[in-house]
This record gives C-alpha cells, sequence and structure tokens, in this order.
C-alpha cells in the first residue's frame, strides 16, 4: 500500500527548513522466538552460538570505536562479559542437554544474572548483560535489532517514536524524520532539532506511507505532503533584522565540549544551559574534583563569550549515573532527580560545585550556576547557601515544577535569576509524561496554559527583582521565542543550531511589538489559535 | 606442579565491578595459567572468568587469594602485583 499523491498529513512540525525524501518505514515489533529444543546436532548449535557472539562482540567494537573515550571503556567490558569462558561453558551444557543455541545462551546469561543479583556494582550491568543475550537471540533468529540505515541518498525514516538508541543510528542519508506518536519535546524530535533534520512528529496519518513514497517533510506547516514538489513547502519565516541587536540576549545550550566549540561559531551571548550530567552518565567511578575541573575549564574556555549558566547534576533513575547507584522507581520523572539528589549524595553536588569554582578561576569566565527541579522555596534557600558558601557565581534555580511557579516572589534575595526549563514545566503541569508518545499534543509549547504559566513567571520575577530566562525546547522555535520576549523574560537558551534562527526573529521587531503580539497570545483558548495569533502578528499567513 | 599463593586487596571505592575484572581476565588468558581467585578460605573462581569473579560479589577492603599454578616465583609475584594494581581502581 502505498499512500496517494498529494495527499496531506498534519502533526507537528520540527525545524525550519523542508525536505525531500524515500520513506523508508522502521517497524520495532519483532520479538525474539520463544526457546526451544535443538532440531540440530548439538556441533552445529555450538558453531551457530560461536559466530552470533562473535557478531555481537563485533558490534560492540563499532560501538566503543564511534562513542570513545571512558564509554569504549564500559563496551569492552561488555564485550568481556559477552566472551567469557564459563558463560560459553554454561551455554554449552545447555546445548548439550538438547536446547538450541538461543535458547542456551539465554539460558546461560540467566543463570549468570541470577548468581549475581543483589550485588549493587553489578545491578546496574544486568540490563546491559541481558541486552548481550537478546543481542545474541536476535542474530540466531535472524532478526535485526539494528536499523541498518543506508549512508547515501535521501531517505525519510517512518516510525511509531524514535529511541535514544535508534537515534544514535541516524547516517547522513537520513532528512527527515516523521512520528505517528512523540510530542515537540521528544527525544526524537530534540535531536532532529539539533541535528537540523526536518521533521514531523505526532502525525498519526503517516501510518499510511509505504517504503519508497516520496515525501516531502515541511516543518513550517506542520504537516507531511505524498509528493517532490519541494515549492510546496510552507515558507519559513522570514525574518527581516531591522537592527543587529536582538530584543533580549540569545544564548546557546550545550552538554560538551563539541557543542561549546560549535556554540561560539554562532551569534550565541554566552550559555543558558550547560547540562552537566553527560559528564557523568559514563562514567563508572566518580571523577576526582581535579578531573571534573579539567573537563570544565575546557569547555568554558571553549564556550561563547557571555556568561555560563551551568546546572548541577540532573540526573534521574531514568539516567542514573552509574557510580551514584540509584535504584529503579515506579515514576523516574516525579523521583529522586535533579536537586532531591542532594540528600543522599550531598558530597558528590559539593564535589561538582568546587570543581566548578577551580574552574571558572581558572578560565577567567563569567560562571553561574542553577540547581534543577527545585520544588520549595526551602530548597532554593538550601542550594543557594550552599553554591554561595563554596564559589563566587551567580545563583539560580530552574523553574520546572508548578509549586515553585507559584511561589517566585518569595525568591526575592534567596536566588540571582531563574531560568525556566519548559519541557518539564509541561510535563508537570499537564499530568503528561514527556516519555509517552501518545500524549505529544499536550507538550505542545503553544498551548494556553503553559502560555500563561510563563507571562505569571515573568511578571512575579520582575516584581521580585530577579532575572528571568527560558531554556527548555520552546525557545527555539522563533515565533516562539518572540513570544517569550513579550511577555518579559529577560534571556534565552536555544539549541545551538537555532541560536542563528532565533537571534534573527529577535532582531526583527521591537519590544513593543513583541509585547503587544504575547497580549494577543494570551486570549488563546486552544494550542493552535496561540500559534496562528502570533504568526498573523509577526505577519504570516 | 605446585601453586604459588599471593594476597591481594581490593581498594577500588566500588569493589570488584565488571572492569577491573575484564583486566584480571585479559592478564590471566594473557599468562596462559589456570589462575584461581577466592576469598581466604572459600572456594576459589576461575580467573579465566569475569562472571565467575564477579559472582564472588567482593566489597572494598576485602582480601583475595591469587592461586598461580606454577613453580616460577618472579612470574608469580609479578602477576600479583599486577593484579593488585588493578584493585586499586582509578
Amino acid at each position: 500500500m502505498s499512500a496517494k499523491p498529494g495527499t496531506i498529513l498534519s502533526g507537528l512540525g520540527v525545524g525550519l527548513f523542508p525536505s525531500i525524501g524515500e520513506v523508508l518505514v522502521i517497524e520495532h515489533s519483532q520479538l525474539i522466538p520463544e526457546w526451544t529444543k535443538s532440531t540440530k546436532t548439538p556441533e552445529q548449535e555450538l558453531l551457530e552460538l560461536r559466530d552470533a557472539i562473535a557478531f555481537v562482540a563485533n558490534q560492540l567494537d563499532e560501538l566503543g570505536a564511534k562513542a570513545g573515550g571512558t564509554s569504549a571503556d564500559i563496551f569492552d567490558a561488555l564485550k568481556t562479559l559477552l566472551e567469557d569462558d564459563e558463560l560459553l561453558e554454561v551455554a554449552n551444557s545447555n546445548i548439550e542437554d538438547g536446547w538450541s543455541a538461543a535458547a542456551a545462551f539465554g539460558k546461560a546469561v540467566d543463570e549468570f544474572a541470577e548468581l549475581l543479583k543483589g550485588d549493587p556494582t553489578f545491578d546496574e550491568r544486568v540490563a546491559d548483560f541481558q541486552d548481550l543475550s537478546k543481542r545474541v537471540q536476535a542474530k540466531l533468529a535472524g532478526i535485526k535489532l539494528d536499523l541498518d540505515l543506508p549512508s547515501t541518498g535521501r531517505i525519510v525514516l517512518v516510525g511509531e517514536d524514535f529511541s535514544p538508541a535508534d537515534t544514535a543510528q541516524f547516517t547522513d542519508a537520513v532528512v527527515g524524520v516523521v512520528t505517528l506518536k512523540g510530542g515537540p519535546t521528544s527525544h526524537t524530535a530534540i535531536i532532529c532539532r539539533s541535528r537540523n533534520i526536518a521533521a514531523v512528529v505526532s502525525c498519526p496519518g503517516a501510518s499510511e506511507l509505504a517504503n519508497g513514497d516520496k515525501v516531502l517533510v515541511d516543518p513550517v506547516g506542520d504537516r507531511v505532503i505524498v509528493s517532490d514538489d519541494v515549492s510546496l513547502a510552507t515558507r519559513a519565516i522570514k525574518f527581516v533584522p531591522i537592527g543587529s541587536n536582538s530584543l533580549i540576549p540569545v544564548r546557546a545550550n550545550i552538554g560538551s565540549l563539541d557543542d561549546a566549540l560549535a556554540a561560539s561559531k554562532t551569534m550565541a551571548n554566552g550559555v543558558g544551559l550547560f547540562r552537566t550530567e553527560l559528564l557523568y552518565l559514563s562514567s563508572s567511578h566518580e571523577p576526582s574534583i581535579e578531573q571534573q575541573a579539567e573537563s570544565y575549564i575546557e569547555i568554558l574556555k571553549a564556550a561563547p563569550a557571555g556568561p555560563i549558566v551551568v546546572r548541577t547534576i540532573d540526573a534521574g533513575s531514568d539516567k542514573p549515573v552509574p557510580f551514584l547507584n540509584m535504584p529503579a522507581e515506579e515514576n523516574p520523572s516525579l523521583g529522586v532527580r535533579g536537586y532531591r539528589l542532594l540528600i543522599e549524595h550531598r558530597e558528590f553536588v559539593e564535589g561538582q560545585l568546587k570543581a566548578l569554582e577551580l574552574a571558572r578561576k581558572e578560565s577567567g569566565r563569567e560562571v553561574w550556576v542553577m540547581a534543577p527541579m527545585i520544588a520549595t522555596v526551602d530548597e532554593a534557600k538550601t542550594f543557594s547557601d550552599l553554591a554561595r558558601a563554596i564559589g563566587q557565581y551567580k545563583v539560580g534555580i530552574m523553574i520546572e515544577t508548578p509549586s515553585i511557579s507559584l511561589m517566585i516572589d518569595q525568591l526575592a534575595g534567596v536566588v540571582d535569576f531563574v531560568s525556566v526549563g519548559t519541557n518539564d514545566l509541561s510535563q508537570y503541569l499537564f499530568a503528561a509524561d514527556r516519555m509517552n508518545p501518545s500524549l505529544g499534543a499536550l507538550l505542545n509549547h503553544w498551548q494556553p496554559a503553559l502560555i500563561r504559566s510563563l507571562a505569571q513567571i515573568a511578571s512575579d520575577a520582575k516584581k521580585a527583582g530577579i532575572t528571568s530566562g527560558v531554556c527548555g525546547e520552546s525557545a527555539s522555535d522563533p515565533a516562539f521565542a518572540i513570544l517569550l520576549a513579550g511577555l518579559g523574560f529577560k534571556s534565552l537558551s536555544v539549541s545551538r543550531s537555532q541560536v542563528d534562527a532565533v537571534h534573527n526573529a529577535l532582531s526583527s521587531l521591537e519590544i513593543a511589538d513583541a509585547e503587544k503580539l504575547a497580549q494577543a497570545v494570551l486570549q488563546a483558548t486552544s494550542a493552535e489559535q496561540a500559534k496562528a495569533t502570533a504568526l498573523q502578528g509577526i505577519g504570516v499567513r | 606442579m605446585s601453586v604459588i599463593q599471593g594476597e591481594v586487596q581490593v581498594l577500588d571505592p566500588i569493589g570488584l565491578h565488571a572492569r577491573p575484572a575484564s583486566l584480571i581476565v585479559k592478564l590471566v588468558k594473557d599468562s596462559g595459567l589456570e589462575v584461581l581467585i577466592g576469598k581466604p578460605g572459600e572456594d576459589a573462581a576461575k580467573a579465566n572468568s569475569a562472571l565467575r569473579l564477579l559472582a564472588l560479589k567482593v566489597a572494598t577492603g576485602q582480601t583475595l587469594v591469587v592461586h598461580i599454578p606454577t613453580e616460577d616465583q618472579s612470574l608469580a609475584t609479578k602477576m600479583i602485583s599486577e593484579i593488585q594494581e588493578i584493585l586499586k581502581g582509578e
């Protein structure tokens, strides 16, 4: 089945530029077959098992080479487990008991996993170990777990939604992505925005598309068109700068040295969100303060001129830091994460702040620090006292929980600044899990309730004499950035690929125009209406 | 063949985990010897298997006995000190 030429499928656009390519539908539902007894000789089964193990070991080598650094060491350790002599011996004895190679290996892995259970240092690795088992069994059953994307051509991937493991495999041939589910803050959307891949998410109609269909991904028009005529694309809003100054500073979001270097080539005025957890997620040991400082110094020196706002570690049981030993939780996004780690891991957070202070002195840069996931004024006070005792930086907090958004007036004198994380604020405000691909529409940043919350935060912060900014994905949308300036925010921080586009948009009008636009948008009753009102105010139809 | 025994202590702050275990396995396999490692007074595990080593569930501070089937004292001493080095962590 193939979609009829000219068919228009609506969704939520991500990015500013259209792109045309051939559809490649990704199905994820193939299951590993149940364990069975063998129909072959034990020698044959063992041979096939050895081949499958060698194949997966090779995959691990490739993943390790791609990841590099500490992550490469982790893949190397996993490979040692996969190729373990004793594991093969147990699997072989299962084969001799009459099991197929896949069953024999799966049982052997289960046996060791059981033996190792309860050891906190290994519990973190059990999932990886079971994943190896799955990969070997999939290889034996002839199932592909990898996307195996071509590296040339122009393909538009179509699927339910894509996981981090999937997006890590995107090749340069991926020029467009369409997901049936997933919202504008889904992992897929974030990756596509940062890599400048045209995407339309929350597009249920895309199930009509078949391999080989030529489609136009039109993010500005929030739609996919079955056509190879690029002239059908909705024109990106053309902002004509009226001066060289943006209404408010546009900073860049970074998470690594590479990001910092790339951001310094943009018009970014400093860094508005430095996500520090990336430095820790792949290390199995807690790095010393000196080691941390070394990484920070490099990144601070490379960052674009201007202040650098560093967010202290934002890990949780859904993105665990190996050495912090974070137990599984029923609801990771409502669990012990961000600032809440201070309860169990105060020393680690103190170490991070100390490393940042060393890096601040060494690099000579202006550093601001902020804590994620603050829910009460007391928490803000505790963090502020801790940070001010350790270093000379401006101290702030993220506004992500509705609870703290109602207490901003009480933060006067406690913090110097607040920065709104719109992704999480949306998730908590709408009680809609960011990870649930069916709830994308509620997480649309044009939702009027989110806009009203933002208006309140900006106005309360102003009254309290606190600088306010926005660092969520929403600020990367140039039209939304104008709205945020109009609501009274004093700075924005956006994906580095969007810095120049947002800067242009904010240089194209006067603050009074942005304020007028904001007042009009605040009257909207739906996300569609809010967006349409904003676009009308900017002069686009 | 006689077996030379030596003691090592796990100093790595998170115990004997996957990475050091895999380093020990590499060392042992390179030697071609059937080295065993265990807690004092308990059954020792084959040190050519990281999984067996991990199954010992060794915490920081634990002393381990290394059994090396060789008569070459200098080889054994070198190997024990190399294993000790791995168990220091980073």
